[in-house]
């Protein structure tokens, strides 16, 4: 029985004041989707009994069955507060009313699915960040909270599984506080590092009630404020200092019968507040029912005034404990409470956000808009991902309304990624057939979404690949394009068995492509039909998918294969020379390395094409110590006009150049695309013009003579400046017993990883590993770790850099890196040998 | 940066005398055969035959076609010929229908020399005319082709082709086929053969390149004699579209059930068609180096799966090119418009060009271009290379291209004719009727809320690069507004409403050329980056006066 109906969440979403987005975030296995369970059994979705075991937003059949999540799911609730008062701890924004909505995003952990992460924190304001009380603060946990931060989320904080630190490390009061403080000192380290003045402080602090305890199996969860207001009246002092003393060096002195921060009394020990008052009443039930003390337990439950039912009285042991932890301190209550309190409301958050999300000017109409969350502005929403229907092949396209009123039938201008304002690449105008709630794995029609909700979209599917902007102003620009902390470098091909089937895999692909945010489906140039991921166990559930649900046919899947990049690792050691074909004109040239820093950035999309040519030689000059006269003169980026290639004019005073230009911008997109090795894509190369003689009839140095050309000369000068062949990287993270680490270190040595860091837990046997593991190398590393620790390490792997890989030059064949080149030529059908310089070079 | 790394020679501006007339294109080999002997150039060059042909059909004015690697022979077949023409006695021959000719040339057969025709010849002997001879060389597309255009400038009432030859099917002239055979070790062949089918039951294709033709009957009663049950030699036709191009097979044979043993390299679009046709394929090497040739099993997976991913690229390309690479082969002109039909039923646009000979720097003068569709002979056709902009297929392979993702299948079937772009073109048309159908309910639902923008069409899914296109169909947009504004309800409507200004028109219809133009091109005419250069700086007010004494500004001092 769902105890609201669509109408009281439609007059809620008119009061934007009353709305909360937010995401679950966290480590995998830190326990959010269970965490969610407890929100929805609140919310009257599932049974209070389930919760903790049903995993609502797991929606998947194979979600179910692996105990991981990997797509993000949305929900909608309905909260209140119960007080007027509780009304006035809502600092900074102001409210209307004590109902709230609140739209949440539970979020898959592993990091293979972080792209759905950054696509649920996109269209939030605030996070819930889950951190298990054992583990701590742990990679993923840090890669979120820092996307999070970057895109201006708010986070708060919830420690989970304290009933393991209780149950099964039986930790005295005063460890649990240490533990629980340093977690959170690691949580709010990380969070100080991406400081942001617009967003301000949001570091979080128990005794702000931005930080709760609890756990998500059993249900209950508290924060210190709910202790502090049961407290306040029996102490009689105000409560918002009760919360102060309930955190930290605060002490209750008996024998004074006085607050002090001293934490001895006549040289006795005197107990922390937050033991003495929070943490004592829980212990005291979990010793009383696990020690089965009936009586114990009666006199407790009548004193905390927990109301059990009879027949819940008959439980034992666990069963019990969950019982009377969730009836003395449900975990809905304390979460919702601390969100409703401390997550900015869109209103709040769109003030800040708005400059972050809009890639046009600050002073236009869709940016005021969303400044403002004016549900009467021009429509602005952003379309972050696809969910599919239960319609095969269709999708509902997933959003969030930053400014305007999205209704059904409305027609909407749809901007893809590539959209640039006034011209009409990636710009559709369709009408909106239905809007519709996201409940889980269900959804609502509604009749129209006002300004900061999150919502679902019929009808517009098959104009986004993936995400994109929808509006209706016609001057506004794009809201700025989701940038993912992992990159599809893993990649497998699939052929079909049966040739008539091909129609059907070419269509599942492309459904492929479109379910997940971060999957990339492509042919390459040897005519296969490959499927690139984050990681191995993505590409495994992609395919899995591709193969049971989008194409229905059964596949030959090959062994996965890693990406290259070409690059070169010096200065030309002279200036390449071609001649057009008709000899009349000569391009001289120049390859060296662009920084890596420099490639970084163009990759994060903080420096790019479309950007004033003014301020990012500026920032090139400023921060990266180029020549700003060079960096005014970037022609272009590539490959794709916006990757991590540069091409530079550094001529003086050639005559027709201007004319050139665009031949010899195919040109290097064309060269870019394909590097001169094995027509790999380049990265991270500069290009500089160093000369051009142009015959002085237009005719002559059209571009037939030019294209050709200029990828010839980029060619030599590549092949001039020692090229190199680039392999990604993944950072790997091992949580694993002191006793295991041996078989670590030899598993990671054997394939070529490198162990940077290492680091004991506090408190725990367990250590830390971080390593650098090439990504050709990491294909079965699980299991080889498994097998090597009996199963004790979990490794988890993201994408982190490109490196040079190692062993002499591509360009020799009798090399390791050479022999790789060949096979990869080879596999591609073309000629086994790299073509020589002579190929490409001209003599004077 | 300029002066880190000093040029190796001072800049040169302009351009010596010694590299402008060089010729791009690459010189053919040389073959380094000695100097044929008298006898061996009557021989290989059918000196009689010809000859004898050429007074049959009692043609005045013969054009002599030389591949490029057989020039060096040409004056001296041109001689020999001429020697034999006045030997043989002349034939006055009364003026033939054309028609008839042709009918005629298409059933030469390369080795029958009977009395053909239709029994007008008079034998008036010693009245013979001088028959005059032209070398032809340098021919304008490929040398296996015969340059009717060529031969049509020195007004010739035949061609004499010599050399390997496509066999296309030519439309204006008759052509004498002269394949210079080649010689041939049959009994390392025979060996080979053996070999490669130790089975005598084996089904066997016994097929040769052209130029090894003449040694087949030979080959195939050796093998007979050795003991090979199952074999089949089919004679020279001149059908690309056959089941093994240019080569007689009956209909009722599933070739399927045979392997295929070729004499000599065949041609890479001869390849590909074969292998999908055939159990199995073996080729024997003719240019080998060592003593004991085997025949060898050619990978053509790898070839047409690269063939696969040009034309999956090129399914959401928007402007094609239909390069024009023939002038010859008959059927050459209803393909073109074929073609052009079948793109702009599918809403793109296309553009035709004749180029002459192809190569990279001429294919990317044409950067609106997305990409190319050969129109060739069925050899030619196939052009495998790296070097040019923009990918090129072949007729055949837009089909496919254009053929939708639901139902494109790729089984390795490839062929390098034309023979499939009619049916092609024809389903195409059919699906069109039923678009149209959905099309005019959409329509009247348009009708509906006009005064509102148009919904537009779905991107598509551009399966190459893994990422949505939009506009791979710029024509669709003008097929339904414009036109069908202008015409049906030109009378009820006093006003038309102005094309949107977003959509580049040329007299009316959308042009991507034009919209190219516009968009891509930064340089776009002298005067369109006038605006570019950087303004100058601030004037600031000099000095005037007299030399005497200067003022600066106004009431200055005097300098």
């Amino acid at each position: 029985m769902v105890n609201f109906t669509i109408e009281e969440v439609r007059a809620l979403m008119d009061k934007a004041t009353n709305v909360r987005n937010m995401s679950v975030i966290a480590h995998v296995d830190h326990g959010k989707s269970t965490l969610t369970d407890s929100l929805l059994s609140k919310a009257g979705i599932i049974s209070a009994a389930k919760a903790g075991d049903a995993r609502a937003t797991d929606t998947r059949a194979d979600e179910q069955e692996r105990g991981i999540t990997i797509k993000s799911t949305a929900i909608s609730l309905y909260g209140n507060l119960q007080d007027d008062e509780d009304l006035k701890d809502i600092v900074g924004q102001k409210t209307d009313g004590r109902d709230f909505l609140i739209n949440l995003i539970d979020s898959p952990g592993h990091v293979d699915f972080s792209s759905e992460v950054t696509a649920a924190l996109r269209v939030t304001d605030g996070a819930l960040v889950v951190v298990d009380t054992i583990e701590g603060v742990c990679v993923q946990t840090e890669t979120v909270l820092r996307q999070a931060l970057g895109e201006r989320i708010k986070p708060v904080v919830i420690i989970n599984k304290v009933d393991r630190a209780l149950l099964e490390l039986q930790v005295s009061k005063e460890d649990l506080y240490q533990s629980f403080s340093r977690t959170i000192e690691s949580v709010n380290v990380v969070i100080s590092t991406y400081f942001d003045k617009s967003l301000g402080d949001v570091q979080v602090y128990p005794y702000k009630g931005t930080v709760a305890f609890g756990s998500g199996l059993h249900g209950w969860a508290f924060t210190v404020r709910q202790f502090a207001q049961r407290y306040a009246k029996k102490f009689g002092v105000d409560r918002n200092k009760m919360m102060e003393r309930l955190w930290g060096d605060n002490y209750f002195n008996p024998h004074t019968k006085k607050w002090t921060n001293k934490g001895t009394h006549d040289g006795k020990p005197l107990e922390r507040a937050f033991n003495q008052f929070i943490l004592d009443p829980i212990f005291r039930i979990f010793a009383a029912v696990m020690n089965f003390k009936k009586d114990e337990i009666a006199t407790l439950i009548d004193k905390l005034n927990i109301k059990i039912s009879p027949e819940d009285r008959e439980k034992e042991g666990k069963q019990l404990l969950k019982v009377v932890m969730r009836t003395f301190l449900p975990a809905a209550d304390a979460l919702m409470e601390m969100m409703i309190l401390h997550l900015p409301s869109p209103v709040t958050a769109q003030k800040y956000r708005a400059e972050t999300l809009y890639e046009g000017p600050t002073d236009d109409e869709a940016c005021i808009g969303i400044r403002d969350c004016d549900p009467k502005a021009p429509l602005m929403l952003y379309v972050s991902k696809m969910v599919p229907t239960s319609d095969k092949g269709r999708f509902y396209a997933f959003g969030r309304v930053f400014a305007g009123t999205v209704r059904s039938g409305l027609k909407v201008r749809i901007q893809g990624p590539n959209y640039t304002p006034g011209k009409k690449d990636d710009l559709f105008i369709k009408a909106i057939q239905r809007t519709v709630l996201m409940m889980g794995g269900k959804v609502d029609p509604i009749d129209d979404v006002p300004a900061g909700n999150i919502l679902g979209l019929v009808g517009i599917d098959q104009f986004l690949l993936k995400s994109g902007t929808l509006t209706t102003s016609d001057t506004a620009h794009n809201l700025k394009v989701m940038r993912f902390s992992v990159s599809p470098v893993v990649q497998r091909s699939v052929e079909v068995k049966n040739a008539q089937d091909l129609p059907k895999l070419v269509e599942g692909l492309k459904r492929l492509s479109k379910s997940d945010p971060c999957v990339l489906t492509f042919i390459n140039e040897a005519g296969d039909h490959v499927v690139a991921g984050a990681g191995e166990l993505h590409l495994e559930i992609c395919l899995k998918d591709l193969e049971e649900d989008h194409a229905g046919v059964p596949l030959r899947i090959s062994d996965p294969v890693v990406p290259y990049r070409e690059t070169v690792t010096a200065k030309s050691s002279m200036t390449a020379l071609s001649k057009s074909p008709n000899k009349h004109n000569r391009l001289y040239m120049i390859a060296e390395p662009l920084d890596e820093e420099v490639s970084k950035e163009i990759e994060a999309g903080r420096i790019t094409p479309r950007d004033d040519f003014k301020a990012r030689a500026r920032i090139l000059a400023d921060d990266f110590g180029w020549d700003v006269t060079d960096a005014r003169k970037i022609w272009c980026f590539g490959p794709d006009t916006n990757g991590a290639n540069l091409l530079v004019d550094q001529t003086k005073a050639v005559q027709y150049l201007n004319e050139i230009k665009d031949s010899v911008v195919s040109g290097f997109q064309w060269a870019s695309r394909e590097g001169p090795i094995c027509e790999e894509p380049m990265r991270s190369c500069r290009f500089n013009i160093m000369d051009v003689t142009l015959h002085a009839d237009a005719i002559h140095r059209g571009g037939g003579q030019l294209i050709p050309t200029a990828r010839r000369v980029l060619y030599a000068a590549a092949l001039l400046a020692e090229p190199g062949l680039l392999e990604p990287i993944f950072l790997v993270e091992i949580q694993v017993p002191e006793s295991a680490m041996g078989g670590v270190y030899g598993v990671l040595t054997r394939r070529r990883g490198h162990v940077f860091n290492e680091q004991q837990r506090p408190g725990t046997p367990l250590f830390t590993i971080k390593a650098y593991l090439p990504v050709m190398e990491s294909f079965g590393f699980n299991a080889d770790l498994r097998s090597h620790t009996s199963g004790q390490a979990f490794p988890q792997m993201v994408f982190d850099h490109w490196q040079l890989l190692p062993g002499g030059s591509p360009i020799d064949a009798t090399s390791k890196v050479g022999q790789t080149v060949q096979e990869m030529r080879k596999r591609k059908g073309i000629k086994v040998e790299v073509p020589g310089i002579e190929n490409y070079y001209d003599k004077l | 940066m300029t002066d880190s790394i000093p040029l190796t020679a001072p800049p040169v501006l302009s351009t010596p005398e010694t590299h402008i007339f060089e010729d791009p294109t690459p010189v053919p080999v040389v073959q380094n055969t000695p100097r044929l002997t008298n006898e061996e150039l009557w021989e290989i060059y059918e000196i009689a035959r010809t000859a004898g042909e050429l007074r049959h059909g009692g043609y005045k004015r013969v054009a002599l076609q030389f591949p490029d690697g057989m020039l060096r022979d040409a004056p001296r077949v041109f001689e020999a010929l001429e020697e034999e023409l006045k030997r043989l006695p002349g034939r006055a021959v009364e003026v033939k229908q054309t028609d008839d000719l042709a009918t005629s040339f298409n059933h030469l057969s390369t080795t029958s020399f009977s009395e053909q025709g239709n029994g007008t010849v008079k034998g008036e002997e010693g009245t013979a005319e001088r028959v005059r001879l032209y070398i032809l060389a340098d021919t304008s597309y490929g040398s296996c082709c015969v340059d009717e255009i060529a031969a049509e400038h020195v007004d010739a009432d035949v061609v004499v082709h010599y050399g390997r030859s496509c066999l296309s099917p030519t439309a204006r002239l008759p052509v004498i086929y002269v394949f210079t055979t080649r010689p041939l070790e049959i009994p390392e062949v025979i060996q080979a053969f053996e070999a490669t089918f130790p089975s005598k039951e084996e089904k066997v294709v016994l097929v040769a390149d052209i130029t090894y033709n003449t040694h087949l009957p030979t080959l195939h009663t050796s093998l007979l004699a050795a003991g090979y049950t199952n074999l089949l030699t089919p004679p020279i036709i001149h059908d690309p579209s056959s089941q093994i191009p240019n080569r007689a097979v009956e209909a009722s044979i599933d070739l399927k059930e045979y392997s295929l043993f070729h004499i000599s390299d065949p041609p890479q679009a001869l390849l590909l068609t074969l292998s999908s046709r055939v159990k199995e394929m073996f080729i024997y090497p003719t240019t080998h180096t060592t003593s004991n040739p085997s025949a060898l099993k050619p990978n053509t997976t790898s070839t047409l799966r690269r063939r696969y991913a040009l034309l999956t690229q090129l399914s959401t390309c928007a402007i094609f090119g239909i390069l024009i690479n023939t002038l010859s082969v008959t059927n050459y002109l209803p393909t073109i418009t074929a073609l052009r039909a079948l793109i702009s039923a599918s809403g793109k646009k296309s553009y035709t060009f004749v180029v002459g000979k192809v190569n990279a720097a001429k294919i990317a003068n044409f950067s609106e271009i997305g990409g190319w569709v050969v129109v060739g002979c069925w050899e030619s056709s196939l052009i495998e290379s790296a070097e040019f902009y923009r990918p090129i297929i072949t007729p055949f392979e837009l089909g496919l291209a254009l053929k939708g993702d639901a139902e494109r299948v790729w089984d390795g079937r490839w062929r390098g004719d034309f023979g499939g772009v009619e049916e092609v073109v024809s389903a195409a048309k059919e699906a069109d009727v039923e678009g149209k159908g959905e099309n005019g309910e959409a329509e009247m639902a348009r009708d509906e809320n006009e005064d509102s923008e148009e919904e537009s069409a779905p991107p598509e899914f551009d399966l190459r690069t893994g990422r949505y296109v939009s506009h791979s169909r710029p024509m669709r947009t003008t097929l339904a507004s414009p036109g069908s504004q202008t015409s049906s309800t030109e009378a009820s409507k006093v006003l038309t409403r102005r094309a949107k200004g977003d959509l580049v028109t040329v007299n009316g219809t959308v042009s991507p050329g034009a919209e190219y133009l516009r968009n891509q091109r930064t340089w776009q005419g002298l005067g369109s980056d006038f605006a570019e250069t950087e303004a100058s700086q601030d004037i600031e007010e000099g000095r005037s006066g007299v030399a005497r004494g200067y003022t600066v500004g106004e009431g200055g001092e005097r300098t």
